[in-house]
């Protein structure tokens, strides 16, 4: 009888027994989702550079998976994958943070990054707040909701991140949540391998702190309210905006192939080097 | 016949977590009664014979806890894609 050994053990260091996250998070969920997908590609991971921003999904790339990783300072990421991507041309960049980062702080960036269409693939997991530091409101968590810092519920709009990328011109954005793993593996595949900016959002759960003081359950309960509330774009396009108040739409927004930018900077010196 | 392992110590347990049992569509796993080395309930599997290989449990498991293995030649039905909403 041999010993079992999870498929995936072969891509997290080896010392690391267990995971960092809360019980019932679904950030563990999601880097299996990312280890899952490089792994159907065959992609070697030396060939991967994670950059990771600050918050509890920034921890994915930066204990659990072995090869080479950058844990930048709040919100800036994408600004240090900016910088990997087109001085290492060659490498996949891929960037793993959360909502408070990449869309709270980082989020000038966000929007840049996806204008230049620079070939990266941004994994932002949004739990609607901002977990690591207490569960305070943040502007992806949905309006009316009970946090630690908005007892009467919040009174803003919040953000709606894929949407907002689309416009600012990506080349892939999808959205998925954390009941959707199989179809989310499925977009990360397709996004490591797109030439542009990708953005996969994953609506991931926080039993700990969104659950908890929003009365909103457990882990389980979050899950079923995900599986209750997705709907798929497809279907959304057709429906009014009052009846789509509350639901997560699901799938691709878009999926399109423009000018990319880490590959015209490599033309412009190879032109430039000819003429001297 | 999929064979299942869990590794109880990388489990954070069915009490505050329990992914496991609400996703598999059998409900092959309820909590075992010995802690593990950090105090949580890991889940017991019960019932081999009913289970279809759908993986469910390994993709949804967020601790990389549960490993299941189909056998070679064992044409187990995939139903993993039935929440597939396309």
């Amino acid at each position: 009888m041999t010993v079992s050994i999870h498929p995936l053990k072969k891509y997290t260091r080896s010392h690391i027994t267990r995971t960092t996250t809360c019980p019932g998070c679904g950030i563990g969920i999601v880097s299996q989702a990312i280890l899952r997908a490089i792994d159907e590609l065959e992609f070697n991971m030396d060939d991967f550079v994670f950059v990771s921003g600050i918050g509890c999904s920034a921890w994915i790339p930066s204990p659990l998976y072995n090869t080479d990783t950058l844990h930048t300072t709040h919100g800036r990421p994408i600004a240090f994958a900016t910088g990997v991507k087109l001085g290492l041309p060659n490498k996949n960049v891929m960037v793993i943070s959360g909502d408070g980062d990449l869309a709270a702080i980082g989020g000038n960036h966000l929007i840049h990054a996806a204008r230049r269409n620079i070939n990266l693939t941004v994994i932002l997991l949004n739990n609607g707040i901002y977990g690591m530091t207490g569960g305070q409101t943040a502007p992806t968590t949905p309006r009316g909701l009970t946090t630690i810092t908005s007892p009467y519920g919040t009174m803003e709009h919040n953000f709606d991140i894929t949407p907002m990328v689309v416009t600012a011109g990506a080349s892939y954005a999808a959205r998925w949540t954390t009941y959707h793993p199989r179809q989310m593996t499925r977009s990360i595949k397709k996004a490591i391998q797109k030439k542009g900016f990708a953005l996969i959002e994953a609506m991931s759960q926080c039993p700990v702190q969104y659950g908890r003081v929003s009365k909103l359950g457990k882990a389980v309960d979050m899950l079923k309210d995900f599986k209750v509330n997705s709907v798929k774009i497809n279907k959304a396009r057709n429906m009014e905006p009052e009846a789509l108040l509350g639901k997560i739409v699901i799938g691709e927004f878009v999926d399109i192939e423009k000018a990319e930018l880490s590959e015209e900077c490599m033309n412009l010196r190879r032109k430039m080097m000819e003429a001297m | 016949m999929p064979k299942i392992t869990i590794f109880r110590q990388a489990c954070k347990g069915v009490d505050d977590c329990g992914i496991c049992t609400f996703i598999c569509p059998k409900q092959l796993f309820q909590a075992s009664e010995e802690m593990n080395d950090a105090g949580y309930l890991p889940p017991e599997y019960k019932g081999e014979r009913e289970c279809t290989g759908c993986q469910n449990c390994m993709i949804y498991c967020p601790d990389f806890a549960i490993v299941v293995e189909k056998d070679i030649g064992d044409e187990a039905p995939d139903k993993g894609d039935e929440n597939e909403q396309e």
